[in-house]
């Protein structure tokens, strides 16, 4: 399962640092497209402003099948103040900006399941999938609007995984 | 060593994806999708003459052939099986409303609402229409050659009909698409482009012509082809005419594996039908996405293969490395 949430975060920090270049992070000393995974970094109490955040929730196996295939749930957080040039006012654009850059690195649905344990990561004979995401209302707190999506990650169990 | 196969599960699909191509109703030639061959074609580029019609949903399969057993024997017992009748039926809903859509949709012929000539008196189907003007050579499926004062009569955005003049022919009319079947002669010069298939958005107009924003369905214009502007469609409960397309209907699914569905002949069987979907499932009463509801008959061919009489074929193309 792993190695399907690594194939799926990869993805999606690809077409990321593709669509929208300039939403980066600066994390441990080094500048990243602008999404994590909150269980791979150190703790924070609050989410960083304007990038993606992957937490992993709930996990289910369906055993009755060739291969089991594994569904994990997936909730990207993001938040934003808006910009310090337009004195935060912009925040809802910005966030509107950021619903479709998910939705647009969202797809397409699939992506190759790779392992990345191995250097140079080794491709692997299954696909990664995923349903259409599901957005939970838009929360707003002082001055800072946050939103969320799940989306259920679906991958195959293969040999040796 | 790390295993190069994998046991693959039956297939996830999110959707299917339905692509129609027209029967030569005059020959009764159907067209051929040869899975081997065309089968890993990429779902926005289908092999020519496939149209694509975008997502559908809730397709249902369904047989209707009869089969019987031949008794033999006290007591009797089955000695073996006869196919009696050889029927099946297809239902789905299209997620958008075009011309083909709405064609496919409905029992009977679908028309275009030609723009009506000033003070033209009203009709149920659209009044007299404006008179046409002449597409010179020089034309291609996706732009219309003609005359700068014609053009300057059309502009981004307008729905354009392309074809020949009506002149009392009779049989199917309309190619490579019959878009409908007269029985005796008719007096609208314009019959023909009320019921062609022929329809497109307009994109651009410079002097030379129209650019249009999607390939007309019968390729590049023929001779003495003429266009008018289009407002809309039109079709009716009732009329004799049924629509008869090849259909191919395409899973992929979520490793790269394919189902396919190629229906030779597929006629319309229903008159039209709307089904309403609640955008949001947790409030019946709110909006609500109209689609059309698509019900048809397999209607059988000859396998040149060996002669066998059939409805359909389904395929399936497994994916890359998966146990077969």
């Amino acid at each position: 399962m792993q190695n399907a949430k690594d194939s799926f975060y990869i993805a999606l920090r690809t077409r990321l640092a593709t669509l929208n270049p300039e939403r980066t992070i600066l994390l441990r000393g080094t500048t990243r497209p602008g999404i994590l995974v909150e269980e791979a970094e150190a703790s924070f109490s609050q989410i960083p402003n304007d990038v993606f955040v992957l937490r992993w929730s709930g996990v289910g196996v369906d055993l009755n099948l060739g291969s089991a295939m594994v569904a994990a749930q997936c909730e990207i957080l993001y938040q934003t103040c808006g910009t310090q040039s337009y004195g935060g006012l912009d925040r809802g654009r910005s966030l509107s900006k950021m619903d479709e850059e998910l939705t647009s690195i969202l797809q397409p649905f699939y992506t190759a399941k790779l392992n990345y344990t191995a250097t140079p990561p080794t491709a692997m004979l299954t696909k990664v999938f995923w349903d259409e995401p599901g957005f939970t209302p838009v929360v707003t707190q002082r001055d800072r609007l946050s939103h969320s999506a799940n989306v259920m990650v679906y991958s195959y169990q293969e040999q040796g995984e | 060593m790390a295993a190069n196969w994998f046991s693959a599960p039956a297939p996830v699909a999110r959707r299917v994806r339905g692509y129609f191509a027209p029967v030569s109703r005059t020959s009764q030639i159907p067209v051929l999708f040869d899975p081997a061959e065309q089968g890993g074609f990429s779902l926005d580029a289908p092999p020519n003459p496939w149209i694509s019609l975008g997502w559908i949903q809730g397709l249902t399969r369904k047989p209707g052939s009869k089969t019987a057993a031949v008794l033999t024997g006290i007591p009797a017992g089955t000695l073996e099986q006869v196919r009696e009748t050889l029927e099946a039926q297809v239902s789905f809903e299209f997620l958008s409303w075009t011309k083909l859509t709405m064609a496919l949709a409905t029992g009977s012929q679908h028309m275009n609402l030609l723009a009506p000539a000033s003070g033209a008196t009203l009709a149920a189907d659209g009044a007299t229409a404006a008179t046409a003007v002449t597409v010179l050579s020089g034309s291609t499926a996706t732009f219309v050659a003609l005359a700068a004062t014609d053009a300057a009569k059309f502009s981004p955005g307008s729905i354009i009909a392309l074809d020949g003049d009506y002149t009392g022919q009779t049989g199917f009319i309309g190619t490579p698409i019959s878009g409908a079947y007269v029985r005796t002669a008719l007096t609208d010069i314009d019959y023909i482009r009320r019921v062609t298939f022929n329809v497109a958005l307009v994109s651009a107009v410079t002097p030379a012509g129209l650019t249009l924003a999607n390939a007309l369905p019968g390729g590049a214009p023929a001779s003495g082809s003429e266009l008018q502007a289009v407002t809309g469609f039109v079709d009716r409960e009732g009329g004799s005419f049924y629509q008869e397309w090849s259909a191919l209907f395409v899973m992929e699914g979520s490793q790269g594996e394919r189902i396919i569905f190629h229906y030779p002949r597929l006629q319309t069987i229903s008159g039209a039908q709307e089904t309403a979907l609640p955008l949001d499932s947790k409030q019946k009463d709110g909006l609500e996405r109209i689609l059309l509801k698509g019900q048809f008959l397999a209607l059988p061919v000859t396998d040149p293969l060996d002669g066998e009489r059939v409805v359909c074929y389904r395929s399936f193309l497994p994916a890359a490395s998966a146990l077969v």
